[in-house]
């Protein structure tokens, strides 16, 4: 997919790199999916600090 | 006149990644993620002792996520053996849509995730041999085993037995006799799988330069060590039965399978004709995935059926 996105009327055509429509909507799932795991990294670690309480710090080894 | 000389440089052409949220899916190996997934869920329920859920879901993810790590960096380092077994070739480095040094970082990423998370979630020992396995893999098996030995998978094997002792340690924080047997059942469940799979895909195999068994040894060898490997399986299999980590129901089911496995695999060993022996290799290699999946359903099973009685009365 070659396809490049036609600059906005009104402003300068954008310089450097160009992503095409199938490069943005690619980029824009990885970046969902890296937010999803982000956010499940958090409400792991809320979780396991309700579970454990204090005893969270205390880990062996 | 100019003070600065100005000197053209040609840029490589920058490579803008396409790459799907299903390509990175597929660098985890899902299917093999999915029996890890199975074997440590078994490993966590027959462990003794109380182990909080969100804990449980804690360790099982993360021994997952390392599992998918492997892969990953498994195949950001295979990619040119990928790339020319037809098994393989449809993966997404070999296709172009992730590249080796995409691979090697997003494999990288998790591990150092998944360890971390698991050490510090629940237990550094559990976190440390997670560590171990996912460098077993990698190091040991795809870097140091795969080109250079036929013995590539019986060793590279503990990688994959390992993930059932990793959830014994996240809920116990200590090793016993238990998971142990779980790794070597596993363990000797791998070379009948791999070499019933690299018979039919020999062809693959010697174009790699990958020295399976069947490559460097022949198809006859090959079939006489299935045979030989499928006995002591059968036998480690049972053994939970007479040394009384399980009952009957267990023991009798082991039988059973371990039965159905010796059967298969001597249908292997005695077929020698070619279009026979493709079909005795692909039910050996079939029935093993179906093996080791009821082995470990009866182990979870059983346990469950254990704690559960007491309580109903």
């Amino acid at each position: 997919m070659d396809e490049k996105r036609e600059p906005e009327q009104g402003r300068e055509p954008e310089q450097g790199i160009v992503l095409t429509e199938a490069q943005l909507r690619s980029r824009r799932r990885r970046s969902i999916a890296i937010a999803l795991a982000l956010g499940v990294l958090v409400v792991l670690f809320f979780a396991v600090t309700l579970v454990k309480g204090p005893a969270v710090l205390n880990r062996p080894l | 006149m100019s003070v600065v000389d100005h000197t053209a440089i040609e840029l490589p052409a920058v490579r803008i990644s396409e790459a799907d949220v299903g390509d990175y899916i597929a660098l985890l190996k899902p299917r093999v993620m999915s029996l890890v997934i199975f074997t440590a869920l078994v490993g966590l329920v027959i462990a003794p002792g109380h182990f909080h859920p969100v804990l449980a879901f804690t360790s099982l993810l993360c021994i997952a996520v390392g599992a998918g790590a492997s892969g990953a960096l498994n195949m950001a380092l295979e990619g040119d053996i990928d790339a020319v077994m037809s098994r393989t070739a449809n993966r997404p480095i070999p296709r172009g849509r992730i590249t080796k040094a995409e691979a090697m970082a997003f494999g990288m990423t998790l591990a150092f995730f998944s360890v971390m998370t698991l050490g510090i979630l629940v237990n550094w020992y559990a976190g440390s041999l997670l560590a171990f396995t996912i460098f077993f893999y990698v190091v040991v098996y795809t870097l140091l085993l795969k080109r250079r030995t036929a013995q590539n998978i019986v060793i590279g094997g503990a990688a994959g037995s390992l993930p059932p002792v990793v959830a014994w340690v996240a809920a116990t924080g200590s090793i016993s006799v238990e998971p142990l047997l779980l790794f070597l059942i596993i363990f000797f469940w791998t070379p009948p799988h791999f070499w019933a799979l690299a018979l039919f895909r020999s062809d693959d195999y010697a174009r790699a330069g990958v020295p399976m068994l069947p490559v460097v040894a022949g198809p006859d060898a090959t079939r006489m060590q299935i045979l030989l490997y499928t006995i002591v399986l059968v036998a480690i299999a049972a053994a939970p039965w007479p040394l009384g980590y399980f009952d009957f129901v267990y023991g009798i089911t082991s039988l059973v399978l371990g039965a159905g496995m010796l059967v298969l695999a001597i249908n292997v060993y005695v077929s020698r004709e070619r279009s026979r022996s493709l079909r005795a290799t692909r039910k050996l290699f079939a029935f093993s995935i179906l093996y080791l999946f009821a082995l470990f359903a009866t182990l979870l099973i059983e346990t469950v059926m254990r704690t559960v009685m007491p309580l109903v009365g």
